[in-house]
């Protein structure tokens, strides 16, 4: 089945190039959604079905952790699984997303790297 | 068959082919194979950029990582290869210790290959690249087995 995505991003040429990766996987890919920050996407959350959120930590308005934080409190929204793509190298940060079932993707990424996590997360979904 | 790919070149085949490439090192060996269709190739590239020798790509494109993968594809599609089922590997581009310019070779071969497949909508199956070995490749064209050795 057709796996829907919201990326969530600052950088429109970041979300160009997940965006671009994600075609390049392979896998099966239903809808995208864009947002330029956590409020963005979380608006995008309530006006879509998404299977799958992709999303930065640091953005301008609302930041990655604090829309995660929102994600998971809405029984809606609470069980999407969630890739984190950053620059972020705070360790206690990773652990606090890590703890909220969120993987992680390190910047600068390689297309390949998107491919391995999708397929994880996927894998896992089945077997659920 | 037997084929045997030399520093610089690329040789194509299909089922019943094995395809062959000694002593890498910094060089780029690159298979791309379609597993329905068993067709593929396997492409030994010695430099990073073509622009380096324009002369001497023309003559052979497969002395260069970006005129010798896009050569390589053509080919492996002419046999009746799908760009859709198409799985690509990549092995070399070792990285010896030392100072000179020489032993970063293997490093900018990767990168120029990384940029070409992106450009390509290529994403690599597995890749065995870096350290210091000299590894030598063999691809098997009917099971798409490459078995990579040092
Ligand atoms: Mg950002």
């Amino acid at each position: 089945m057709a796996i829907n995505i919201l990326i969530v991003d600052d950088s429109a040429v970041m979300r160009a190039m997940i965006l671009k990766s994600l075609r390049m996987t392979g896998l099966d890919i239903g809808e995208t959604y864009q947002a330029g920050n956590g409020q963005e996407g979380l608006e995008a959350l309530n006006d879509n079905w998404v299977d799958m959120v992709i999303v930065d930590i640091n953005m301008p308005v609302m930041n990655g952790e604090e829309m995660i934080g929102q994600m998971r409190e809405n029984p809606a929204t609470a069980d999407i699984p969630i890739v984190v793509i950053s620059t972020e190298g705070s360790e206690a940060r990773l652990e606090r997303l890590r703890e909220k079932g969120a993987a992680f993707i390190h910047k600068p990424f390689t297309p390949e790297t998107i491919r391995d996590t999708m397929r994880t997360m996927l894998h896992l979904e089945e077997n659920d | 068959m037997k084929h045997i790919v030399l520093v610089g070149n690329m040789k194509v085949g299909k089922e019943g082919d094995t395809i062959v490439t000694y002593a890498l090192g910094t060089s780029l060996g690159l298979i791309a194979y379609d597993p329905v269709a068993k067709v593929g190739g396997l492409l030994h590239a010695m430099l990073p950029l073509s622009k380096s020798d324009p002369k001497k790509a023309e003559a052979n494109p497969c002395i260069f990582v970006d005129t010798g993968v896009p050569r390589l594809l053509e080919e492996v599609y002419n046999l009746g290869g799908e760009k859709s089922r198409l799985v690509v590997k990549a092995t070399g581009c070792s990285r010896p210790e030392g100072d000179n310019e020489m032993f970063k070779i293997g490093e900018k071969n990767y990168a120029v290959l990384k940029k070409i497949l992106w450009k390509n909508n290529i994403l690599l199956e597995t890749e065995d690249v870096g350290g210091a070995a000299n590894r030598t490749v063999q691809f098997n064209v009917s099971t798409g087995e490459l078995s990579v050795t040092s």
